[in-house]
């Protein structure tokens, strides 16, 4: 086999590696979870403690020959397998391995249930009990602690279900492509449409709102006649505004504590409602039965097919139809957990820990040694304990200027997808690699033709749209009822637009991929991991995606 | 057991009349015998004599056989509780007589047929198939006659089988007689026998039935039961590496060869099916190859 030199560094974005024997392993970028450079805190929570001890733990639970190294290059998120055992040995241990997973994936529904949703909901209530505010600096340095701690175990949790959860999903797709082949990509997983899940549901709560609104003719004329900034002043300017905004306040309670993507960078939607108030305005304006009327036809859709399906399996051996219906027991689990820890662990739990960290923040904004409250998340964790122990007296200023000019710099940089040494050959085929690869995406293919894309599909259909290049959620005011929205990547947060948009494309992800699996609960044509997406379509373009083939083609090139 | 006699000689696996060579051929004649002492899928013959050679593939059988195979086939549905009952219907000529020349997949041979009507135009295609030029090479070859071939067509309840297995009671590789030797794999007999898949081995001591030796084998295909036939289609990876049979399934199916080693008198290579929790006698032949002579089968006795 063919080894590689390592990959060169482009001169803009020097690599200095801090354990030199890094350089021989195969580090690539997470653009999915972390497309932007990486702030300190961000560092400390999401790469260090999540990422990287979360993930060790569960390498750990599984006994997983290959564990995963997380680490910040010039601010950007990079990742690499490193093998934890002997090549000889490799084969054998992910065996092993791969028993333990299975036992994970059948006893998944239950240990969630009785078991990690209780001990996070637990978790939950401590933070919303504890007073921000009014705590004294030791006592919101110990509540910290406390907060390091619960967030490190959070995530131990993510990962250990993560793992069977996503397996699970992949071996039935398997098992039933082994089966019956595949017309389309999407057989399989229309067996597990239509299920209900966190995200789903957060979208639906807000369609109910709208409907809402719709009755209460003041609130409506506010959402219709205002850009998104302006509607919750608007409305507090008569009772019937009032009365909707509690209602407003009530969901943003339950489905709020979220923000663009993943992490603590971002103000919540309860803190900021603006993204939410954007998509009530889109939703006031269509009609039709909504994602009610929608979960009941996917649900009957698939019930249809698992009809038929088992009607197949009549003449096949009694282990195939036993292991058949283990496995879509243990997948529709895994879908509908795939998107429900998100909603519990990678946004609800990390809120709070934003609480936490942004109250540091006004306390050394007031005292003046940062500028703007959240400056803090240019700190890392010992930084604020100091910071907070020696108030007023540690000045952080220039240490935050330099941190915040090194993101501007990398943030004008186009990081490269890989770094150090690529490996000889592909990846070994095990049931948990080929799971990454549907749910990350392979490496974008080239399409060879200009003015088209290739990635994988992501959901179902062909339709044409002008295309709506969103960076951020903060951008979504822009999307308008019908565009294809284009990403780098869509988090469940930017979800409820996929009701207001024809048809999503995505840089990153694969056919497991978050924004795949909610598109096609929108039943809305998806391509994911395009590579180059954001980089090539522009605003205005009339595209067509067709997210069967996985293919978008640029079809003029006015842009607006 | 269910007798019927009537002018079209349609006679039941296992009763007496049934076990005659000169009504139903040899190989019905066979599991006829097997079928009063073991779990044969039950099913009926349509005797030779109700043969008509010149009936041509395109005409429909006369009224009152047709009749009388639709009762046949209704009694066997009732027999087995499932209505519409799928079964395979093969011919079974008058001169196969099990222990010499292997007539296997010189006839005609179908799989889930459902329904009357095609159990009924499946009987027409049998009868043309006694004529097919292959059928009629072979029988050349082998110096029997071609004119005066007759068939009788016997009608057997389909097993779906979950494991089909060979067993040989004694090692057809080794010649030891000491051992038996057990064959599995996934779903119908048809891949296992035909040989497409690599199945799963025991070697199985007769004495004790302890397990000498196990080989899980790749066993890359299964032929399964569709509308309108059977089809051989992929073993889910998942399942090749999974036993298809259980050691109490193994030391059944030794047991079961070490019985009709008794009863035949000689080394017996035998094909079974489980399905559901039964285990179902398909088949009893002597190993040919184990005979002193050569592997010449033309030798008559």
């Amino acid at each position: 086999m063919k080894q590689h030199g390592p990959i060169p560094a482009p001169p803009d974005f020097p690599v200095v590696w801090e354990d030199p024997d890094d350089e021989r392993l195969f580090w690539t970028r997470d653009a999915m979870h972390f497309p932007y450079p990486v702030n300190a805190l961000e560092g400390e929570f999401l790469v260090r403690i999540a990422q990287g001890n979360g993930f060790a733990r569960a390498r750990e639970a599984y006994d997983m020959p290959v564990k995963m190294l997380v680490r910040l290059v010039n601010t950007y998120l990079y990742s690499a397998p490193a093998p934890v055992v002997a090549p000889e040995e490799m084969e054998a241990v992910g065996e092993r391995s791969q028993e333990k997973i299975e036992e994970a994936m059948s006893r998944l529904g239950e240990r969630w249930r009785g078991e990690y949703l209780p001990e996070i909901q637990e978790y939950l209530r401590d933070w919303d009990r504890f007073d921000l505010r009014g705590a004294s600096t030791p006592e919101l340095l110990a509540h910290l602690d406390e907060t390091v701690a619960r967030f490190r175990r959070l995530w131990e949790i993510h990962f250990t279900i993560a793992i069977p959860m996503m397996v699970s999903v992949s071996t039935f797709e398997e098992f039933y492509r082994d089966l019956f082949g595949s017309d389309g990509a999407f057989d399989a997983y229309r067996l597990l449409q239509g299920l209900d899940n966190k995200t789903v549901e957060t979208g639906r709560e807000l369609w109910r709102l709208s409907r809402q609104a719709l009755k209460m003719p003041e609130v409506r004329e506010v959402l219709e006649e205002n850009a998104a900034a302006d509607v919750v002043p608007a409305l507090e300017g008569s009772a019937q505004g009032r009365e909707f905004l509690a209602e407003l306040d009530a969901y943003l309670d339950q489905y709020g504590h979220r923000g663009d993507l993943w992490g603590i960078s971002y103000p919540t939607w309860a803190e900021d409602p603006t993204p939410v108030i954007k998509m009530l305005k889109d939703y006031v304006t269509q009609s039709g039965g909504g994602p009610d009327e929608e979960l009941a036809s996917l649900a009957a859709e698939r019930e249809r097919h698992l009809s038929d399906t088992r009607e197949r399996l009549e003449g096949y051996p009694r282990a195939v139809r036993d292991e058949f219906e283990f496995l879509l027991k243990v997948a529709r689990e895994g879908v509908v957990l795939s998107e429900d820890h998100g909603f519990w662990i990678d946004f609800n739990s990390t809120a709070r820990v934003r609480g936490v960290v942004m109250e540091f923040g006004h306390r050394f904004a007031e005292a003046g040694v940062i500028q703007r409250p959240d400056d803090v998340l240019h700190l890392n964790l010992d930084e604020i304990r100091e910071t907070a122990r020696r108030l007023p007296d540690l000045d952080r200023r220039d240490l935050i200027s330099r941190r915040k000019a090194e993101l501007e710099r990398f943030a004008e940089v186009q990081p490269p997808p890989a770094l150090g040494t690529p490996p000889p050959g592909p990846p070994p085929d095990n049931p948990v690699n080929r799971t990454l690869m549907k749910f990350f995406g392979g490496p974008p293919q080239p399409s060879g033709e200009p003015g088209v894309l290739r990635g994988n599909p992501g959901s179902p259909g062909v339709v044409r749209g002008r295309a709506r290049v969103l960076r951020s959620l903060a951008e979504a005011a822009g999307l308008r009822q019908g565009e294809v929205l284009v990403a780098e990547t869509t988090a469940p947060p930017w979800t409820p637009l996929f009701a207001t948009a024809a048809a999503v494309v995505t840089d990153t992800g694969g056919i497991l991929s978050h924004c795949a699996v909610v598109a096609r609960e929108y039943r809305i044509p998806a391509v994911v991991g395009t590579g180059a997406a954001t980089a090539t379509i522009k605003s205005g373009q009339t595209v067509e995606v067709d997210g069967n083939a996985g293919i978008v083609r640029i079809l003029s090139e006015n842009e607006s | 057991m269910i007798t019927t006699t009537n002018v079209f000689n349609i006679l039941w696996l296992g009763d007496r009349a049934c076990n005659d060579p000169a009504e139903v051929g040899g190989k019905a004649a066979h599991l006829s015998r097997l079928a009063a002492d073991y779990q044969v899928p039950p099913g009926f013959c349509l005797t030779a004599t109700a043969f008509d050679p010149d009936h041509s593939a395109d005409a429909p059988l006369p009224t009152a056989l047709a009749a009388a195979l639709a009762a046949a086939y209704e009694a066997l549905a009732c027999r087995v509780g499932v209505p519409d009952v799928p079964v395979a219907v093969r011919s079974s000529a008058l001169d196969e007589d099990g222990d010499l020349a292997s007539f296997a997949g010189q006839h005609e041979t179908e799989l889930n047929v459902v329904g009357v009507d095609d159990v009924l135009d499946a009987v027409v295609r049998c009868w043309a198939s006694g004529r097919n030029e292959r059928a009629m090479a072979y029988r050349e070859q082998q110096g029997l006659d071609t004119k005066g071939v007759r068939l009788a067509v016997l009608v057997q309840q389909l097993i779906k089988a979950d494991t089909s297995a060979v067993v040989f009671s004694a090692n057809p590789v080794s010649g030891n007689r000491d051992e038996v030797v057990v064959t599995a794999s996934w779903g119908l007999g048809e891949s296992l026998v035909s040989g497409t898949v690599t199945p799963d081995t025991w070697v199985v001591r007769k004495a004790d039935l302890a397990v000498k030796e196990k080989r899980l084998g790749a066993k890359e295909r299964m032929t399964v039961a569709v509308t309108g036939g059977t089809r051989e289609v992929a073993v889910p990876r998942l399942l090749r590496k999974r036993a298809s049979l259980s050691e109490a399934q193994v030391a059944e199916l030794a047991q079961l060869a070490v019985e009709l080693e008794e009863k035949m008198g000689r080394p017996v290579d035998i094909e079974t099916a489980f399905a559901g929790d039964l285990l179902y006698l398909l088949q009893c032949r002597p190993i040919t190859t184990l005979d002193e002579s050569s592997l010449d089968t033309r030798a008559t006795v």
